[in-house]
């Protein structure tokens, strides 16, 4: 009788809304410390690293469903309602087809691993999307934060850059830092690096500010804030300070800011990308990682297909074919796909069979998503769906178990528990096994 | 069962003499001996005191290891079910009640991954044997119920650290019996550090501070507040004015937490913040000077006046009311249809319509919102489930979204409750009108909500409150008049509380909108007096606005003394708070004498008067403006993030509005002097002059004259990027 703890209001996370005071104490107390957030991140990250392969993991994620049959999952030998309008070819693994219209990543697919077992079973986009983001269930009332930002939380900031960035912004509301602080939260570059004129906000010193004036005034702000800093102790006023002192950094390292620079990549190396929204924002991606930053988080097109699926896939996934092989190649080229996890998602798969509007409708039972760099295998199928594609046949991989082992490669214990407001503390994930058969 | 109850009832008696105090009266009224056995008066809740069916064993959706109990017990008649008859009766062993799968696993006996529950000695089992024992029995249809639940002593305070003090509860059943259920009763706390309670009810103090301990038995939730104060040391409450009946509740509440109210703050800080709570700008230079320069005793009460009676106080109030109508355009919203409805809004407001005759007219509006705005209302939210929720969450600031699926754990709200309220909308119906921009909205008099689990058709019931006579009636002119009634248990302390909440930036509950017993009042008398003066002022905004401005509570300075530093939640200090988007957008306009352009708004239109949720800039939605999704208030966003910070040091907004504005280059051309400027800059953002030390930093930035506009720029940039800006306090 004495041996068991009554259940508290606290001990069912699903009963919190977003309240993240506690998590400006925190901040507040390592200022209390005489540390910077970025000194603290750092002895973090120090901590944390050890036993990581992935220094940095890059997020393609596909939103409204893409259609496993028509990409990575294809059914050649299924009947024409299940196989679809596309054809399939082989690829660089023998006995391992793609889609037809992926012949890039078919060049590449010795360097990736293909997971044809994803299954989740919620069938609605944002309860997918929210799986796919948070490596949770959705709950009607907490919040749970985005793996970015549990990433941000975990490994903190490198080489002056925010930890994780959305490109072009925040994508949906399960990729922000949920219970916990919002400086966790993503940073938006705000504008997509396919456009001509694309610079992200706010970076770059105005021409009549240079760096003299600049430090100037940084002295005159001190010293206005010092009279009400004597005066005033927040939490907030020291969450505020916290991100003063990473803009200053930020804006005033050149080399942190060239890491948001696009133009400097050569031309010859966008024509291999595609100067799209897949390729520009791949290529981002891949800057943005080299330069420090830990999760660079990108969505690319439009996969709802319920009517037109041959349209519809025929107008997005060319783009995203060349992109996603170039990013490999070019990772692979600089020596960072050992240490870089790319990760292609997408928040269900679609059913079996066509419709009568030529579409695919949303199918959450088996899916596909593909891994690469960061101590995945190479060349590697991983699970297998059933012949229609209904249903996971061999090694079905829930979104615990996929979350776990992406943790662990980034160095993060998943089973660790995070503290939520009321100082309930929640593990990273929920009950998941790390799988190595994904590692090499 | 009859030794079970004496022996309960005994040792609580004994526990009260023990660990309680003299003045910790245990009153059994009746005690029924002689009652058998039953499954939901004596099994049931055993099952939830020993944690079966939590959310994270057998009362989740989806049970645990093939065993599936309903959450908290909404569902007895199938728990019973689902205990008695599934797996081949299994679970039960009538013949050999102690082999019974149910008991085997609670205690341990075999494997079960909750482990053990309770032991074999322990009266929980002795119980579960004897209703086996009794061959498990399906309870009568008429087995009395608890109506009410009491926890006592109600208040209990603590000195120092390890005192106990032992609470209990008493249940009151339907046939007029009553119960000392507190070995039953499940314990929690809102505070660990300050107040534990173990399982049996016992209260342990911690550190300094206060606490909610509460106790679940069946559907209900109650509480008592704790306060722990620290163990002989002296304190006596230091004479402070009291302004008013609020100070006189505040100061009721410090003194028995032991904490003295911070002084009252200058003419300068009173100014800035009451002309931003008040009107979400910021006091004109010529303000300054009149109100620093005015003698008489009674200004500040007159400059309260002055400002709530600015069209600016109105606005401030449409921006609340909109975020909680959630006035915003979209896919089934017309812009035309969002302007009409906010027009209405603020039309109202500005007609000082109370506000419960508005709320009324919004739920009991019907037709072509663009004759009838209101009926906006039904139009912006069509699920009668969103509806009932948003209905309770906006105008009574409690939620019961809980209830939608099981019994609100921890607060009152029953399935039955839930549905009964979702029923006052489920007769709702629209059609497109002539104009295909607008709907109209129409009662079609059928449509029933209906309980999830029995299917059995709910009848439209207040929350918390009776069931009307709703036959061949407007359900929502019912829902509409007791909403509006002065009798209404919510309404009224409700908006109280928002009100508070604007000028302290929380409100005496937080969140605002909620309530619950596990949430309770900071200072219940507080929102009493609150709600009982809103209702004597036809609930009029301003009256009560001008009530709190007054108060010393408000004037109080944000400066913290050793009593207070900690304090949050009692309003002993002022709360240092950062300027809302709109507001903060709005103030760096005005400092910079520029003047915004917003959709739907002339050129000089503040951001706090943007009708459409969807009208938004990038300033905006970077310091956390209100997208109008959901009525909830946390979608006003005041969490710093490092866009905010790149955009004021570096991003066009303060750059552009300073030379836009071309302020410190006009005041040059008229041939003031440096520190003069550096004077009037200070005024306008900070609503005081510079101290002697800001003084003496800046002077060499003006001494030469090729460098001084730039310079004097740079502090204006300063000023504009300081948190004594960007925050209220």
């Amino acid at each position: 009788m004495n041996e068991f703890q009554p259940i508290t209001w606290y001990d069912d996370p699903s009963h919190f809304r977003k309240v993240s005071r506690r998590e400006f104490l925190y901040v507040g107390l390592v200022g209390g410390l005489g540390l910077t957030l970025g000194d603290f991140f750092k002895l973090r990250a120090e901590e944390a690293l050890q036993e990581a392969k992935a220094k940095a993991l890059i997020h393609i994620f596909l939103p409204g469903g893409i259609s496993a049959h028509e990409s990575f999952d294809p059914k050649p030998f299924a009947p024409v309602e299940v196989r679809g309008p596309f054809g399939s070819i082989p690829t660089k693994v023998d006995g391992v087809y793609f889609s037809e219209l992926m012949k890039e990543t078919a060049k590449i697919a010795d360097k990736i691993t293909i997971v044809r077992s994803m299954t989740h079973g919620e069938a609605a986009h944002e309860r997918g999307t929210h799986n796919m983001f948070t490596g949770y269930k959705p709950s009607p009332a907490i919040q749970y934060p985005s793996i970015g930002s549990v990433v941000s939380h975990e490994l903190g900031s490198r080489q002056d850059l925010p930890p994780y960035v959305c490109i072009p912004t925040q994508p949906n509301p399960y990729a922000g830092s949920g219970y916990l602080s919002n400086a966790y939260g993503p940073f938006s570059l705000g504008g997509d690096p396919a456009n001509a004129n694309f610079t992200v906000r706010d970076l770059t010193l105005s021409p009549d500010v240079d760096h003299e004036r600049f430090q100037q005034r940084q002295n005159i702000l001190a010293a206005v804030d010092a009279h009400f800093r004597g005066l005033e102790k927040s939490d907030a006023l020291d969450a505020m300070d916290s991100f003063y002192q990473h803009a200053y950094s930020l804006v005033s390292s050149p080399k942190a800011r060239e890491a948001f620079n696009l133009k400097a990549e050569p031309d010859s190396l966008k024509d291999e990308y595609g100067r799209n929204s897949a390729g520009m924002r791949m290529l981002m991606a891949r800057r943005l990682v080299e330069g420090g930053v830990r999760f660079a988080s990108m969505v690319y097109g439009g996969w709802d297909h319920h009517t037109n699926v041959k349209g519809g896939i025929e107008k997005n996934l060319p783009q995203f074919d060349k992109a996603y092989a170039a990013l490999i190649r070019d990772l692979d080229r600089r020596g960072m796909l050992d240490s870089t996890l790319v990760m292609v998602t997408t928040e269900f798969g679609r059913t079996p069979k066509i419709n009568k509007d030529a579409g695919r409708d949303h199918w959450p039972r088996v899916f596909s998503i593909a891994l690469a760099g960061g101590g995945i295998k190479r060349g590697s199928v991983y699970g297998s769906s059933d012949p229609t594609g209904a249903e996971p046949d061999e090694n079905p991989l829930s979104v615990e178990d996929f979350a776990t082992t992406i943790y662990r490669q980034l160095g993060i214990d998943a089973s660790k528990k995070l503290m939520s407001p009321g100082d309930r503390p929640i593990d990273i994930v929920r009950g998941g096994q790390f799988v190595p058969e994904l590692i090499a | 069962m009859k030794r079970l109850a004496v022996l309960l009832a005994f040792a609580c008696v004994l526990a009260a003499i023990l660990h309680g105090r003299a003045d910790a009266p245990v009153i059994v009224k009746a005690i029924q001996l002689d009652q058998p056995i039953s499954f939901k008066r004596d099994v049931m809740p055993i099952l939830t005191k020993a944690g079966c069916n939590t959310g994270g064993c057998h009362g989740s959706a989806r049970g645990q290891d093939g065993f599936h109990l309903s959450l908290f017990g909404y569902d007895p008649a199938g728990d019973y079910d689902r205990i008695t008859r599934e797996m081949g009766a299994r679970r039960v062993n009538l013949a050999l009640p102690e082999e019974s799968l149910l008991l085997q696993k609670a205690t341990g006996a075999v494997a079960h991954t909750g482990g053990k529950r309770f032991d074999k000695n322990s009266d929980f089992y002795k119980a579960v044997v004897k209703w086996l024992d009794a061959g498990a029995p399906r309870d009568p249809a008429d087995i009395p119920t608890p109506v009410s639940v009491e926890m006592s002593p109600s208040e209990i305070v603590l000195e120092g650290g390890n005192a106990t003090r032992q609470a209990t509860v008493t249940a009151h059943y339907s046939d007029g019996t009553a119960r000392d259920v507190t070995p039953l009763a499940v314990f929690f706390t809102n505070n660990e550090g300050s107040a534990k309670i173990s399982p049996a009810g016992l209260v342990t103090s911690g550190a300094r501070g206060e606490a909610f301990v509460m106790a679940r038995f069946g559907t209900t939730t109650v509480g008592s507040a704790v306060i722990v104060v620290p163990k002989a040391v002296p304190f006596t409450f230091p004479l402070v004015e009291e302004r008013n009946y609020i100070d006189a509740l505040i100061d009721a509440k410090l003194r028995k937490l032991r904490v003295t109210p911070s002084a009252v703050c200058s003419d300068e800080e009173f100014l800035r913040r009451v002309t931003l709570d008040i009107t979400g700008l910021l006091p004109a230079p010529a303000d300054y000077d009149r109100f620093l320069a005015d003698a008489a005793p009674n200004k500040r009460a007159r400059l309260i006046d002055e400002l709530l009676n600015r069209p600016e106080f109105v606005d401030i109030w449409v921006m609340k009311l909109a975020e909680m109508l959630r006035i915003r355009s979209g896919a089934d919203v017309s812009e035309k249809a969002a302007l009409v409805y906010f027009d209405w809004l603020r039309n109202q407001l500005s007609q000082n319509v109370p506000v419960n005759r508005l709320v009324s007219r919004l739920i009991d509006s019907e037709g072509g919102i663009f004759e009838n705005p209101p009926a906006g209302f039904y139009q912006f939210e069509t699920d009668p489930l969103k509806l009932a929720e948003d209905t309770a969450q906006v105008f009574l600031g409690v939620q019961v979204k809980c209830a939608q699926c099981h019994n609100h754990p921890f607060d009152r709200w029953t399935m039955d409750d839930y549905r009964g309220f979702v029923a006052f909308f489920t007769q709702i119906a629209r059609k497109k009108g002539e104009d295909p921009r607008e709907m109209v909205v129409y009662d079609r008099r059928e449509g029933e909500s209906r309980n999830p689990v029995t299917n059995a058709v709910v009848t439209p019931k207040f929350l918390g409150g009776s069931r009307p006579d709703a036959a061949n009636k407007d359900r929502r002119a019912l829902l509409a008049d007791w909403i509006s009634s002065p009798d209404n248990p919510y309404f009224a302390k409700h908006f109280a509380n928002v009100i508070w909440a604007q000028f302290f930036g929380r409100g005496i509950i937080e969140p605002v909108d909620d309530a619950r017993v596990s949430n309770p009042p900071s200072n219940p008398e507080l929102l009493e007096a609150l709600a009982r003066r809103f209702i004597d002022y036809n609930y009029d905004f301003r009256r009560l606005a001008r009530d709190i401005c007054a108060s010393r509570t408000y004037q109080a300075s944000s400066l913290p003394n050793d009593s207070n530093a900690a304090d949050i939640r009692n309003f002993s200090h002022a709360a240092v708070r950062r300027l809302r988007s709109e507001v903060m957008f709005d103030c760096i306009g005005e400092v910079t004498d520029t003047k915004n352009k917003f959709k739907g708004l002339p050129l000089g239109g503040r951001a706090v008067q943007i009708a459409d949720g969807q009208t938004t800039n990038y300033f905006l939605k970077t310091f956390g403006r209100a997208s109008r999704e959901t009525p909830c208030t946390c979608e006003v966003s005041m969490e710093p993030n490092l866009s905010q910070a790149l955009l004021l040091l570096n991003g066009e907004t303060v750059e552009g509005k300073i030379s836009n504005g071309g302020l410190v280059k006009r005041m040059l051309a008229d041939k003031k002097e440096p520190a003069d400027i550096v004077n009037a800059l200070y005024v306008r953002c900070f609503t005081r002059k510079p101290t002697g030390d800001e003084v003496n930093t800046l002077a060499p930035l003006l001494a030469k004259a090729q460098t001084r506009q730039k310079n004097l720029e740079d502090v204006f940039w300063a000023l504009l990027n300081s948190k004594e800006f960007m925050f209220n306090h």
